[in-house]
């Protein structure tokens, strides 16, 4: 297995002196499937979003594929989050203007993606993530579960290297909760992604290949 | 390239349908203001329309007269080369060298005289003649204008075809002057034509050459061109060559300087109208940046780069000028078109018959550079106002943006 991305002793410091990350060490293969653990303050977002390149560290390295991260060449973060990274959050974030099809299209206009393409390859996710009858609906005609599963489909149609996961069960009940984390592990597994998946649900974690704690901005375990 | 301009133009299409009321709240801006520049703009552009047709309806304005000048320092001469490249200027369909002189009678009128090849001047100035017949060249005959011709029938006996005496003004070593008697004969008289000519003497150049010595060089070239239009171009060319153009064309370029002035300073005051409008786009794209903070965010991490922020809001802001744009023009025309049907009537009531001719068919001119500088203007101002709003829009944090 080849070492996907590798963090060591990241540190963020908020202006308010908050130490949210404090010299975090992480090593991931590729095709892994980890969930971060850690309760409500620990650091975890703050994590996904130095690696997905929203937020930069103010020490130590983020390396992907054993090339170092340079945060401050912003087309380097650009070509970063649109080559290696796809994002779901806990909010779903999708476009309410845009319909599930057109979301799952959208980070594909960014990157030059003609139109039949997009469309095809939204398509087929949309079929992946069992929404083939929803193509059409706009988010606010469909239940969280299933706009969750358009975020899922949306954050794989750029075929990342890592899908960043922040709390994606957040806001769905236990059952959908578990067809969501189900979908991501078949996800993982056909088609080789990784998945880097922050929750404060220990049942839902224990479902990953790897578990690593935080607490207070550091690696437990 | 192209395509991907027409997907972010759609997406564009739908953000603003979001809000639809805004938009139009702001298009109706932007249109006022290019409705209201394009309005007083037309109404001077008719006012010009109407003060030239009134001078080229009283005038002759495709008569250049061509006069010794002067180009970066050098005086020019008219020779008769000269005379040779002025007719090899475009438009110029005749010309005339001409020597000036003036004579007197032996009742002390004065006589303007005009050396000129009989037929030369008769083409360049359409000259007709009412009795008797255009002198002929290499003699001593003459014709006259109308009026002077009347006066001199009437007052001093002159006679068509009978001897007519004439002084010659010379001054002797000492300054003094010394009239010396030459003999011509009145040939013709020629039709009025409501200018300066209707009280000329013209006589055959080599004639007046003679009694004028030591003299280098013609007085004047009279230049006839094509049609109005051209006028100006010739004029323009001739000054090229270091002579003075003169006519009543000059009378049209002074009122369009003249109402070049007026317009800018009526376009300014309709300016400030568009400035309200540029206002209204920037607050109307803040307000939608500010909205959409959230999709910004999501766009942001999904991948758009800042420039693509920057062209999601310029974008909107095009559309927004293109729209007003649009809406300013048809304003435009519908404006102009009242005031042609119902405000020159009025007007005309107003001042009374005498002035049916003036305001000849509109009031208002709107030609269509003038609609492509409305859209162009609305188009432009929308770009300028929506860059602060783009600047910031580009330059949110993604992490915050998201959590708005
Ligand atoms: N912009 C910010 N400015 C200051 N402090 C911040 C900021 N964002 C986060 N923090 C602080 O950093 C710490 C880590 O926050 P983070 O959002 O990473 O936690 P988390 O593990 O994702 O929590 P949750 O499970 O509630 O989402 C918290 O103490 C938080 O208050
Ligand atoms: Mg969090």
């Amino acid at each position: 297995m080849t070492t996907l991305l590798s963090l060591e002793g990241v540190m963020r410091v908020y202006q308010n002196g908050v130490k949210a990350l404090d010299g975090v060490s992480v090593n991931m293969e590729r095709g892994e499937l980890v969930s971060i653990l850690g309760k409500s303050g620990s650091g975890k977002s703050t994590l996904l979003h130095i690696l997905g390149g929203l937020d930069r560290p103010d020490g130590g390295m983020v390396s992907f594929e054993g090339r170092e991260l340079n945060f401050r060449n912003r087309d380097e973060i650009i070509m970063h989050r649109r080559k290696r990274v796809g994002f779901i959050f806990q909010q779903f974030n999708l476009l309410p203007s845009m319909t599930a099809i057109e979301n799952v299209e959208y980070p594909l206009i960014f990157r030059g993606v003609p139109r039949s393409d997009r469309h095809s390859r939204a398509r087929v996710l949309l079929e992946q993530v069992g929404l083939s009858g929803r193509i059409e609906h706009y988010p606010k005609e469909l239940s969280g579960g299933e706009q969750q599963r358009v975020a899922i489909a949306r954050a794989l149609v750029s075929d990342p290297l890592i899908v960043l996961a922040d709390e994606p069960t957040g806001n769905l009940d236990s059952a959908t909760s578990a067809g969501i984390v189900s979908l991501m592990r078949e996800i993982n597994r056909e088609r080789g992604v990784s998945f880097f998946i922050a929750t404060h649900d220990r049942d839902l974690a224990a479902r990953a290949d790897r578990i690593c704690t935080i607490a207070d901005g550091r690696m437990v375990a | 390239m192209s395509a991907m301009l027409l997907d972010h133009l759609t997406l564009a299409i739908r953000r603003l349908k979001t809000r639809k009321v805004r938009v139009l709240l702001t298009v109706l801006g932007i249109a006022i203001g290019i409705a209201a520049v394009l309005g007083t703009v037309s109404l001077g552009e008719g006012i010009r329309m109407q003060a030239v047709e009134t001078i080229r309806a009283s005038s002759d304005l495709t008569l250049i007269e061509a006069t010794p000048g002067n180009l970066d320092g050098t005086s020019y001469l008219i020779t008769p080369s000269s005379v040779e490249h002025i007719r090899s200027v475009p438009y110029v369909t005749a010309s005339s060298a001409i020597l000036k002189d003036s004579y007197a009678s032996q009742h002390q009128t004065y006589l303007p005289v005009i050396g000129a090849d009989d037929e030369e001047i008769s083409k360049v100035l359409d000259l007709r003649v009412e009795t008797g017949r255009m002198y002929t060249s290499g003699s001593a005959e003459a014709v006259l204008g109308a009026d002077l011709g009347e006066y001199l029938r009437r007052y001093e006996g002159m006679q068509i075809g009978s001897p007519f005496p004439v002084m010659v003004r010379e001054y002797d070593d000492e300054g003094r002057p010394r009239d010396r008697e030459i003999a011509i004969t009145p040939v013709g008289i020629l039709s009025p034509r409501d200018d300066r000519y209707d009280s000329a003497l013209i006589l055959d150049r080599e004639l007046v050459a003679a009694e004028k010595s030591g003299q280098q060089g013609f007085d004047a070239v009279l230049i006839r061109t094509g049609d109005h239009l051209e006028v100006a171009e010739v004029a323009g060319d001739l000054r090229e060559l270091g002579f003075s153009a003169g006519g009543a064309f000059e009378q049209i370029e002074a009122v369009n300087r003249f109402m070049d002035v007026v317009i800018l300073i009526f376009a300014i005051f309709a300016g400030v109208s568009l400035v309200v409008g540029g206002l209204m786009i920037a607050n109307t794209m803040m307000i939608s940046v500010y909205e959409q903070t959230r999709e910004i965010g999501i766009s942001m991490a999904l991948g758009a780069a800042e420039g693509d922020v920057m062209r999601m809001v310029l974008l909107e802001c095009l559309l927004l000028g293109i729209m007003g744009g649009v809406a300013g023009i048809a304003a435009s025309l519908a404006f102009s078109s009242v005031l042609n049907v119902v405000g020159r009537p009025l007007l005309l009531s107003r001042l009374g018959g005498e002035f049916s001719g003036l305001f000849g068919d509109s009031l208002s001119v709107i030609t269509p550079p003038m609609l492509i500088a409305g859209l162009g203007i609305a188009i432009v101002l929308s770009l300028l106002s929506g860059i602060y709003p783009a600047y910031r829009a580009a330059r949110l944090d993604p992490i915050e943006a998201m959590r708005s």
